[in-house]
């Protein structure tokens, strides 16, 4: 099979029947179940811009395994403009579907594990990377969606894996088989999980030699027995079944449509395992993941910016002030944060580098500081929105009382706008606005690929902070400046007795410091 | 003589201490007593071309895309030396290894 189209995509779920739960209730029907079908759509656009000439630069890739044309979020990255196209293409999802794609988690699941891998056969002799490799060519001949599975539920914090009183707080190994392994556990908040036809795992965090049975990575079909899933909640997702128009973005969601995945003895055949025990590669695992994922933010984030940015601009358009100076300087503001978030994430791509496996990954220090401006900036430019939306985007009517012939009329009246804007259309932006700056969607710019503090922490290790110092010694004169000295010619004690014999000279007395 | 033609990359935010690298590399040559000549200027033929890039971003490989073996080149990224990754304090050690196994390839000792 080659590329699947979004429709092709959506068809190719029904074969699959996983175990899903949602309200309480088993989802018989995954693909025509109301509350999933926005999320759905939105994973489906990154199968279908993939068949568009004007879109298919940034959107397909050749596979290095087969030398055939894949769709880019099954690609591993050869080189900078890999890094590049990647970024741009998770901005333009994010600008055609307002929301979560989901399909980047899997993608960058595929090239840390590809890293990783690698590295570990080098240290063990092990053969992960070719399994690995066999299993990643299924993936981009079949066109899969692998969903990837990295959070677990964690329990107390303050203990490691090992010493948890529920050892499922962790997915972890529980039995090793001459063919395979069987394992238990909850991951916890794993984007497009339900409409994904894989699950490809990895540990949550750096796995110390007692929790050799922690430190694992797999892939499962998302059908595989023993694996269920609850979908999550969004906020005010039940507006689905009452309308669309309510519902702010109908089509295609909030957030990437969470779920918690359960996995009750679930057997693994050796051939899909990727990490079974070498915790020494946690680390790495984990930190290569985090880099990539964390610079997409930079990217599907602003691409959200683009449609939010618009839309403020089209309401106060509408409402006859665009021209107004307060709106033009919010817009500015907002316009200008998303492009600085832009900015990094492009330079921590063009500042990527090769790896050993010959994947390449992203700068991971300016990954991390996309993701901490994201933290922030989300949230800024979401309130200057919801500024210029004005109040209305919280205390609109519902479509039912629109449709009401009485009721309608007057509430029409209520919320026109200037001529040539129906209320119809204005309604419809409001909502827009609401759910995406009102709802899930801050705190997953927040949460989503690591809390600030992960941030912080991968910033703090990967600044330089001892280089710095050095620095400031030289250019204070501490410690010794030799290029200061090439350009004056003389050491810096004889430079400065000189200076200062020059000062007297002119200025007697002015001079009396001993400090240079 | 066995010669050795450095390339530094710009040096914006190095990982490692470039010159501090090199300076710790001439010290280990001399110190076993072994003679090799380090050269900057870039017209000067040589024996084989270090590439001394700060971090792994690695500029200079854009500037020896093909790694050519003649003459040949090692090329040190950050906290890599070719496709290892070393950290910044064995890294002269694993070029006194790369160096000496690329002079023997073609045949004598540095």
């Amino acid at each position: 099979m080659s590329m699947m189209t979004g429709k092709e995509y959506i068809e190719s779920l029904r074969g699959l029947n996983p175990e899903v739960y949602f309200f309480g209730q088993k989802i018989n029907n995954v693909v025509d179940e109301p509350m999933f079908q926005p999320h759905i759509h939105t994973a489906a656009m990154t199968y279908e811009l993939a068949h568009r000439p004007e879109y298919e630069d940034i959107m397909t890739a050749t596979s290095h395994l087969t030398g055939e044309k894949i769709n880019r979020f099954t690609h591993i990255h050869q080189g900078i403009d890999d890094l590049v196209k990647k970024a741009r293409m998770m901005r333009l999802l994010g600008q055609k579907t307002g929301t979560c794609f989901q399909r980047c988690v899997g993608l960058d699941g595929l090239n840390a594990i590809y890293v990783t891998t690698y590295d570990m056969d080098q240290k063990y002799g092990t053969d992960y990377h070719e399994r690995f490799k066999t299993w990643l060519t299924e993936v981009q001949k079949k066109d899969l969606m692998p969903s990837g599975a990295m959070t677990d539920a964690r329990g107390d914090r303050n203990l490691r894996p090992h010493q948890q009183k529920n050892k499922d707080t962790y997915l972890h190994i529980k039995e090793r088989l001459d063919h395979g392994i069987i394992v238990s556990g909850i991951k916890a908040h794993i984007t497009g999980a339900i409409n994904s036809h894989e699950i490809l795992t990895m540990p949550t965090r750096t796995m110390g030699e007692e929790d050799g049975d922690f430190a694992l990575s797999f892939a499962i079909p998302s059908n595989a027995k023993g694996v269920t899933f609850v979908f999550s909640r969004q906020t005010n997702d039940t507006r689905r079944l009452d309308s669309p128009l309510d519902a702010g973005n109908p089509k295609y969601g909030i957030v990437g449509g969470e779920a918690i995945i359960i996995f009750k003895d679930v057997f693994v055949p050796n051939e899909r395992i990727f990490m079974a025990g070498e915790y020494d590669f946690t680390t790495e695992l984990v930190e290569t993941f985090a880099g990539y994922h964390r610079s997409n933010y930079g990217g599907c984030k602003v691409g959200l910016a683009d449609v939010v940015v618009g839309g403020s601009y089209w309401t106060a358009d509408a409402h006859g002030i665009s021209k107004a100076s307060h709106i033009i300087d919010k817009l500015t503001d907002m316009i200008a944060m998303a492009e600085t978030c832009w900015s990094c994430t492009l330079a921590c791509s063009y500042e990527g580098y090769q790896t050993p496996s010959g994947a390449y990954h992203i700068n991971p220090l300016l990954a991390n500081v996309v993701k901490l401006n994201i933290t922030k900036m989300v949230y800024e430019w979401m309130r200057l929105a919801q500024d210029i939306a004005g109040g209305k985007i919280i205390t609109l009517p519902s479509e039912k009382d629109l449709e009401n012939p009485e009721l309608g009329r007057i509430i029409e009246e209520c919320f026109v706008g200037k001529e040539g804007f129906s209320t119809s259309d204005i309604i419809k932006m409001l909502r827009l606005i609401e759910n995406m700056s009102v709802g899930a969607g801050l705190p997953e710019a927040m949460h989503g690929a690591g809390s600030p503090a992960a941030q912080k922490i991968m910033i703090a290790r990967r600044s330089g902070i001892d280089r710095k110092v050095d620095l400031a010694k030289s250019v204070a004169g501490i410690t010794e400046d030799k290029d200061f000295e090439q350009i004056t010619g003389k050491d810096e004690k004889t430079y400065w007795q000189e200076s200062k014999k020059k000062i007297q000279e002119k200025m007697p007395g002015s001079v009396n410091s001993s400090a240079f | 003589m066995y010669s050795i033609g450095l390339r530094y990359c710009g040096g914006c935010n190095p990982e490692i201490d470039r010159t501090g690298l090199i300076d710790s590399l001439k010290q280990r040559f001399k110190a076993r007593g072994i003679p090799a000549e380090f050269i900057t200027d870039k017209e000067t033929p040589t024996d084989l071309i270090l590439l001394i890039s700060g971090c792994k971003h690695g500029c200079l490989e854009q500037e020896f895309p093909s790694f050519s073996q003649d003459p040949p080149i090692i090329s040190v990224r950050g906290e890599m030396v070719g496709d290892r990754y070393v950290q910044e304090k064995d890294i002269p050690e694993v070029l006194i290894g790369s160096i000496t196994e690329e002079k023997n390839r073609v045949g004598g000792s540095p």
